[in-house]
């Protein structure tokens, strides 16, 4: 059997018809790569360019490339404070996050909770739930604590709606944990805190480390949470602040919104680089999937 | 776990509650209660307020019945907004979620050359903020000094040139597409991982069997990923019932209302135009489709996922 196999994949791998696929693949993977490498490039490109090189066309090569855009947006137009607020937003969101996910995670992937479909439910509901149709009672509730326009309220709202995202990925990840280890534990006399704490936390660090990574993007990314509760401007974080990019005023030359637009995702950019192959490795699925 | 097992254990809460004090605390009843606060109090209060008219600073908000609903029935911006959400949702489905399909079947295939190159690049704008996106978008597609337009003109395709943002047939396609942009990634890892899930010999048996790439992904590979699917055909719903950063930073509904989405409509409504009460109810509306949604697809999709 495994001769007619070779046989069959040998003929297959000769005929025009067997190369025919991976030709028009690797066409269409070509052109892909331009779709989405492309914009970026032209981006990155544009930023570095000066007014004068601008008016030479988008595809024109930065001939004398320059920094200035990126000095003007750092500090002309605040871009050092927006991305200091975006770095604590998406810091202490996370941390929180995870800090409410570890237990629920740890009594989920360990323990037959009674109700635990009930809690499953309400994990989906708050991972579902698109955030427009609650800012007006958050922004009621945010008022009421006088947290309105302040740093807490908004890293306390990430955290919380950061938290069914992480209880998944956490329990999704403990559940690999062999019982046996925290078996031992048990038979020795151990709390069920000092299991948590002393056997499965230690273990759990690396799926710890991908859902801070994962929710810190994610906080880096939010938009709407920061637009409606925040009024001040040294408050914004990145993505509230980088609106005023699209203005006539600054749009008349590219380089100055492209530089400001590379600069707000550099943080990810590094952070992707260093992490790529663990947030990009299915663990999102994995969470899903249990 | 069964290791915890002992005689307080009778399947009860109470039981359970006694058994595990520090669990019961700390993972069940402050995140609880956490959760009640922040979100299940907020789509309480939502359901509430649309019953009432309100500006959103008055002390004394005004009951009106179902009036917000009356009114949603005859508001044209209403009916521009759900088309708009379905026409989004059918292109996030037809363009991120078959192309991601495509990518992760031809990179498991070995049918090209650097796939984890691809996959990386494709995967990196899911990590972007869609309002860098978008401004990168605006950049790039600006009809005068965009590169899409000088590349059209370039090839002799100057008659495609358009305002991408302010043409209102397109506008709304135009956003979409740049959704889909940075979305395709999502989908690409879900099909990639799914696919290495599939038995090698599944897809060895369909080769000897003589079958194309065509047969194969429409005979093999489509029909073991259909719960991968599920879950995918049910993000890009709720990504498309979230739709909003894109048309903030972009066209903020313009030209005419003719790029507003629900999402966006309510933030307007209550935000824009004071009118809380029936922003409300037009959350009400979102709470109830993106319900039904997860209804019909959880209890057929998700069944057996999770191991309850």
């Amino acid at each position: 059997m495994s001769d007619a196999t070779l046989n069959a994949s040998a003929m297959r791998r000769g005929s025009f018809a067997s190369v025919l696929p991976k030709l028009a693949a690797t066409l269409l993977m070509l052109v892909l790569a331009a779709v989405w490498l492309g914009p970026l490039l032209l981006i990155v490109m544009t930023s570095i360019k000066s007014n004068a090189e601008f008016l030479a066309g988008p595809f024109a090569l930065p001939r004398s490339p320059t920094i200035q855009p990126y000095i003007d947006v750092w500090f002309g137009l605040g871009f050092g404070t927006l991305l200091r607020n975006s770095l604590i937003y998406a810091t202490a969101g996370s941390a929180l996050a995870v800090t409410l996910a570890l237990v629920p995670a740890f009594a989920l992937s360990r323990m037959n909770v009674p109700g635990r479909k009930w809690i499953f439910g309400l994990l989906l509901t708050g991972l579902m739930l698109p955030q427009q149709t609650v800012l007006i009672p958050l922004y009621d509730t945010l008022r009421t604590f006088h947290l309105l326009d302040t740093k807490i309220g908004l890293i306390i709202v990430h955290g919380v709606y950061g938290m069914p995202l992480q209880v998944l990925i956490l329990r999704g990840f403990m559940t690999t944990i062999p019982p046996e280890i925290e078996k031992a534990a048990y038979v020795e006399g151990a709390t069920d805190f000092q299991v948590f704490w002393k056997v499965i936390l230690p273990l759990s660090v690396p799926g710890i480390l991908v859902g801070y990574t994962l929710n810190f993007i994610a906080i880096w990314k939010e938009f709407v949470f920061g637009l409606v509760f925040l009024n001040s401007e040294e408050n914004f974080p990145v993505t509230v602040g980088m609106l005023k990019l699209n203005s006539d005023r600054y749009l008349a030359v590219f380089n100055l919104p492209a530089a400001g637009l590379v600069i707000s995702q550099l943080p990810i950019v590094i952070l992707f680089i260093l992490t790529y192959r663990q947030i990009s490795g299915g663990n999102l699925s994995g969470a899903v999937k249990g | 776990m069964a290791s915890s097992a002992s005689r307080f254990d009778d399947g009860t809460f109470v039981g359970f509650a006694r058994r595990h004090v520090f669990v019961t605390v700390f993972g069940v009843a402050v995140p609880l209660l956490v959760f009640a606060c922040f979100i299940g109090y907020p789509i309480v209060y939502t359901i509430y307020l649309s019953f009432f008219e309100w500006n959103g600073m008055a002390p004394q908000k005004k009951f009106v019945g179902f009036a917000n609903y009356a009114y949603l029935l005859h508001d044209k911006y209403f009916y521009i907004a759900l088309v708009n959400n379905a026409k989004w949702l059918v292109v996030s489905l037809v363009f991120p979620v078959s192309l991601g399909f495509l990518i992760a079947y031809v990179m498991k295939a070995r049918l090209v050359f650097a796939p984890s190159l691809l996959r990386t690049i494709v995967f990196f704008p899911v990590t972007m903020s869609l309002i860098a996106v978008g401004l990168m978008f605006l950049l790039i597609l600006n009809p005068v000094f965009g590169a899409f337009d000088t590349l059209l003109r370039s090839v002799g395709l100057g008659f495609l040139v358009h305002e991408w943002f302010g043409d209102y047939r397109i506008a709304l396609y135009t956003l979409a597409v740049i959704s889909g942009w940075a979305f395709t990634g999502m989908p690409m890892i879900f099909y990639f991982a799914g696919l290495g899930d599939v038995p090698k010999e599944t897809f060895d048996a369909a080769r000897i069997e003589g079958a194309g790439h065509w047969r194969m992904i429409r005979s093999v590979a489509l029909p073991q990923l259909r719960p991968v699917t599920a879950i995918i055909v049910m993000l890009t719903l709720f990504e498309s019932l979230r739709a909003f950063d894109l048309i903030a930073v972009l066209t903020k509904g313009a030209p005419f209302g003719m790029t507003n989405v629900l999402g966006y409509l309510v933030y307007m409504e209550s935000f824009w135009n004071s009118r809380f009460g029936y922003g409300a109810a037009l959350s009400v509306v979102i709470l109830v489709i993106a319900g039904s949604l997860a209804a019909l697809l959880l209890g057929k999709v998700l069944k057996g996922a999770f191991d309850v």
